[in-house]
């Protein structure tokens, strides 16, 4: 049996104190990663802050600046919110891709982000969208974009005592197709090989790649490439995504078979989103 | 540190109050303490789903959660499916297609496709499929279940 102490937390005052006064302590939204990891030694966490039931995390809204999701809101909340089908499907895609039906009803994008996996499914789409990170604490409230948001492999930019609050999406939401392609080794419940995301906005593109780096990355030479340059040629313009990435050989595949994979992956989301040339 | 927390919870349509020891998972709570051993244990990492269960109507993995989450709910498992001694007809249609082997991933698998049918009462093939994307058969009676899920949502 793991020990800890757990404390149910709906008040955000209280988490903020628990956060900055108490070691190790982690807030516990689905706990699909914590529960884990703790099993295994990861976290060693004595104090879990349970927040999925803080009011303030529950928001799911959309406004004219765009869509808000709360860091209490389960993956498959998103994945079901018709503004979120709507105007950004590629965050659909990417919820939906996380592990199986039953994780989702309790994994949080929040989690997912905090966790700071470079293959976390849900960052490649919110770096294609640039979303806009809330983050709260005692000192009150800031954002940060996602790009800055994750540091480094399992490292994030909150500060001791602060919260992800919510994950927002700007509007105007982009014009035209995005997509989400995850290379696995089975069909459902692993983690990313790779995971691609492009998005087409107008006549322009944007491009964001997982699991091939310290965080997840923008393949900016490719962007480059179409958005200022003109490539028409997508194979072409998917060549250059090598000098974007520095992928590490693990367990789910090589180095040299990720630098592939990322090139096929950026081609055929071109292909899909972009129109076949 | 086994510290126990006093929880109140509705499991099966009736209302309990108990102790949970904080650090315990849902899943041997609802084994070793409630003795409801329907529920199976298999890997205890997210991955297989013979430890499904609902909670507030969802299916969730019950070696994720920590029993003193517990608090509040409403928790439903396999045994509180039948009613009045009469089974419930998705466990029906699972013996009429032999949609087993073992059944170590039954409870679990029925507890999915509950939850689906009632959300979706005609499921397509791929609603199906969703559905039960975290429930593993190492027997591979897939083609079965799919099948009983089919039967049982007709009806
Ligand atoms: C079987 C299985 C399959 C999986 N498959 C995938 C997959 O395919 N793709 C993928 O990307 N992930 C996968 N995961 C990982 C996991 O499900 C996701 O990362 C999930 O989104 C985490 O969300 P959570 O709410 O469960 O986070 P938790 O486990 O509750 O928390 C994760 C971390 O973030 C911190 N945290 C949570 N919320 C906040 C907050 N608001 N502010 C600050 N810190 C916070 C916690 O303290 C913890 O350190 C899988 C996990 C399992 C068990
Ligand atoms: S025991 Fe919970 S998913 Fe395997
Ligand atoms: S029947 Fe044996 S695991 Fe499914």
């Amino acid at each position: 049996m793991l020990s800890y102490e757990y404390i149910k937390c709906t008040d955000l005052n209280l988490a903020f104190q628990e956060l900055e006064e108490g070691k190790q302590v982690y807030p516990l939204a689905g706990g699909t990663d914590l529960i884990v990891g703790m099993r295994g030694g990861k976290f060693a966490a004595k104090t879990l802050l349970d927040i999925k039931d803080v009011p303030e995390l529950k928001v799911l809204e959309e406004n004219d600046r765009g869509i808000t999701i709360g860091a209490a809101i389960t993956l498959n909340d998103v994945v079901n919110f018709a503004p979120v089908r709507k105007n950004i499907p590629i965050l659909a895609e990417g919820c939906h891709s996380v592990g199986s039906y039953s994780i989702r009803n309790r994994a949080t994008i929040a989690g997912n982000i905090c966790n700071a996996s470079p293959a976390a499914d849900t960052a490649a789409p919110l770096y294609a969208l640039e979303a806009i990170i809330n983050i709260t604490g005692p000192g009150g409230e800031r954002t940060v974009p996602v790009r800055e948001f994750f540091t480094g492999p399992g490292k994030n930019a909150l500060q001791k005592g602060e919260l992800v609050r919510s994950i927002h999406i700007p509007a105007p939401y982009p014009e035209g197709k995005g997509v989400y392609l995850k290379a696995s080794r089975t069909g459902s419940v692993d983690l990313a090989s790779v995971g691609v995301a492009v998005q087409r906005w107008g006549d322009k593109v944007k491009v964001a790649v997982g699991a091939v780096a310290a965080t997840p990355v923008r393949a900016h030479n490719v962007e480059k490439a179409i958005n200022e340059n003109g490539e028409t040629n997508w194979a072409a313009a998917a060549k250059l995504s090598c000098d974007d990435i520095s992928p590490i050989t693990d367990i789910r595949c090589t180095r040299d078979y990720r630098f592939h994979l990322v090139e096929v992956l950026i081609r055929r989301g071109l292909e899909q989103t972009m129109g076949v040339k | 540190m086994s510290e126990k927390m006093t929880i109140k919870f509705t499991v099966n349509g009736i209302q309990e109050k108990k102790e949970a020891a904080v650090g315990q998972t849902l899943l041997k709570f609802i084994r070793d303490e409630l003795h409801l051993t329907g529920t199976k244990e298999g890997c205890e990492i997210g991955e297989c789903g013979a430890c499904i269960v609902l909670l507030d109507d969802r299916p969730v993995n019950s070696c994720l959660i920590l029993a003193v989450e517990l608090d509040g709910k409403n928790l439903v498992t396999i045994e509180g499916l039948s009613q009045n001694g009469e089974m419930d007809r998705l466990q029906q249609a699972f013996i009429d297609h032999a949609a087993f082997q073992c059944g170590y991933c039954t409870p679990g698998m029925i507890m999915s496709a509950r939850a689906l049918i009632d959300r979706k009462p005609e499921p397509t093939d791929e609603d199906i499929n969703e559905a039960l994307s975290g429930n593993l058969c190492r027997c591979g009676a897939y083609q079965e279940i799919r099948e009983a899920v089919k039967d049982a949502s007709k009806k």
